[in-house]
């Protein structure tokens, strides 16, 4: 295949990955709350947060490749509990929210 | 020459700005507010007044139509006659977090009232406290006047108070609540509620059931969702400029001007201090910085510590956050002249009796009171209703 025509089909190629519809990524919701539930098996985590008094609580799942930190090192899912103070971010997918990113704060006293 | 006539004569001698100032009423803004500050208080006591109904958003559950309603007395921004449920869970056994709020199954507010197609819909008259709550709370409504300025009392300032561990062998300990979020809490009986901005909104939501820009969705029935067509109202049914004007009014709120002391009141004052009294009601609290110049920097005669301490088995109920059953937030004395029924649920009738009721880290300050001359008793009460 000349130079040239490879080129072409590069362009070509760059022109239809460009062209291809995307799929927008869920926008990200943020939440700073105590753990309420720690599911292991189902892969879920509950958080308590709110405002003022009115409380609400946000049932996110956890997918098994998400990497848990805590002070900057990997904390493994199963050793969050209840009381911990964790930041989640998170989207809305089609079978709920689904975590981007948790990070434990503050241990359970 | 009459002493308004001499007063005005010696204001117009003493050339300080504000010297002779009229002190605010109740009900009326902070001193020294901006035209523009002046203009978001009287727009947001609008909203304060606003009576809503199911079709502007009240409800489905919900303890009162207007803010206006509950805190009403002797004005708007006082007290009321209302008294609510609030109820939790609390598992001492469990480590890490003992309390449930419940907040999962409606709680911790759970309203009083609903509307006629919420009623249509379930059949109830008001939210049913599911069975996994193990205490119920009344609460009374407490005054507003003032919150502006425990709002912008700095954390460190009400830290400076605390003493979890009691290693001033005094037995008052005295410790900060947190929000989930880890934020310290000074707002509500339990100083669960971090700023003064969320206790409106959250407010909005709890007590009124509508819904704002920063609380987008309603209350569930005891964790049932809602079911179709009873919430006619779009979310969010208040604007996030009405929400403003209403934190605008309440931040803006003068607190009640402490009324001149008599030779009586100023035994009990006296009386008050020595006996302990002043270690958890802190006579006054300093603002720190903000962008409001009359909140910045200024002295609140709150007598409060904004903090938790034990009150004893007697006076507990619910949990919230970390506070158990038996702490309490130091309730401000600020406006307690204004209170017909004392403590957080209304029980005492009496400033005496709910003196008497205080025990847990008040015992030795009750008992200080109790062994008072009936003479200075009388007079710390007299003191109280000067505030």
């Amino acid at each position: 295949m000349s130079r040239g025509i490879l080129a072409s089909l590069l362009i070509i190629a760059a022109a239809l990955s460009t062209a291809a519809p995307q799929q927008a990524p869920p926008p990200t919701h943020n939440v700073q709350g105590a753990v309420r539930t720690v599911d292991v098996r189902g892969r879920a985590l509950e958080v308590t947060t709110g405002v003022g008094m009115a409380l609400r609580v946000v049932r996110v799942l956890v997918p098994a490749d998400l990497r848990v930190v805590s002070a900057g090192a990997p904390l493994p899912f199963t050793r969050l509990q209840a009381g911990d103070l964790v930041r989640v971010s998170y989207g809305s997918r089609p079978g709920g929210f689904v975590a981007y990113t948790i990070e434990r704060l503050e241990r359970a006293p | 020459m009459s002493r308004r006539a001499a007063a005005v004569g010696i204001c117009l001698l003493v050339a300080t700005p504000g010297a002779c100032r009229r002190a605010p009423q109740l009900g009326d803004p902070l001193p020294g507010l901006s035209a523009a500050e002046r203009d978001r208080f009287d727009r947001g006591r609008a909203v304060f007044d606003s009576i809503f109904d199911p079709a502007t958003g009240l409800g489905p559950l919900f303890n009162a139509d207007a803010c206006a309603e509950c805190h009403e007395d002797p004005v708007r921004g006082g007290t009321g006659d209302e008294v609510e449920r609030h109820a939790a869970a609390f598992h001492p056994e469990v480590t890490g977090r003992p309390c449930d709020e419940l907040a999962t199954l409606g709680g911790p507010v759970y309203q009083n009232h609903v509307t006629p197609a919420l009623h249509t819909a379930l059949g109830i008259d008001s939210e049913p406290v599911p069975p996994q709550a193990t205490a119920i709370a009344a609460r009374t409504t407490p005054a507003i006047f003032g919150f502006g300025l425990l709002d912008a009392v700095p954390d460190s300032v009400i830290l400076s108070y605390a003493d979890p561990e009691d290693r001033d062998l005094d037995g008052v300990s005295g410790r900060p609540n947190r929000f989930f979020d880890g934020r310290l809490g000074r707002f509500g009986r339990k100083a669960l509620v971090p700023a003064l901005r969320e206790f409106n909104d959250g407010a909005l939501a709890a007590e009124q059931g509508i819904t704002t820009p920063a609380v987008p969705t309603e209350e569930t029935v005891a964790g049932r969702p809602l079911p179709a067509g009873v919430d006619p109202a779009a979310d969010p049914e208040l604007s996030a400029q009405a929400a403003e004007l209403l934190d605008a009014f309440v931040r803006l709120l003068a607190p009640p001007s402490p009324q001149r002391l008599s030779r009586e009141a100023r035994q009990g004052r006296d009386a008050f201090m020595r006996v302990g009294c002043a270690g958890c009601h802190v006579p006054a609290l300093r603002t720190g910085d903000s962008p409001i110049p009359a909140l910045r920097r200024r002295e609140v005669a709150a007598y409060t510590d904004l903090l938790l301490h034990d009150m004893g088995p007697d006076l507990a109920d619910i949990c919230l956050g970390d506070a158990t059953p038996r702490e309490f937030r130091t309730e401000p004395l600020m406006g307690v002249r204004l209170v017909a029924r004392f403590l957080h649920d209304g029980r005492a009738t009496t400033l005496e009796q709910a003196i008497e009721l205080h025990n847990g880290e008040a015992t030795r300050a009750r008992d200080a009171f109790r062994a008072l001359s009936a003479e200075d008793r009388v007079a710390v009460v007299a003191f109280l209703k000067t505030l």
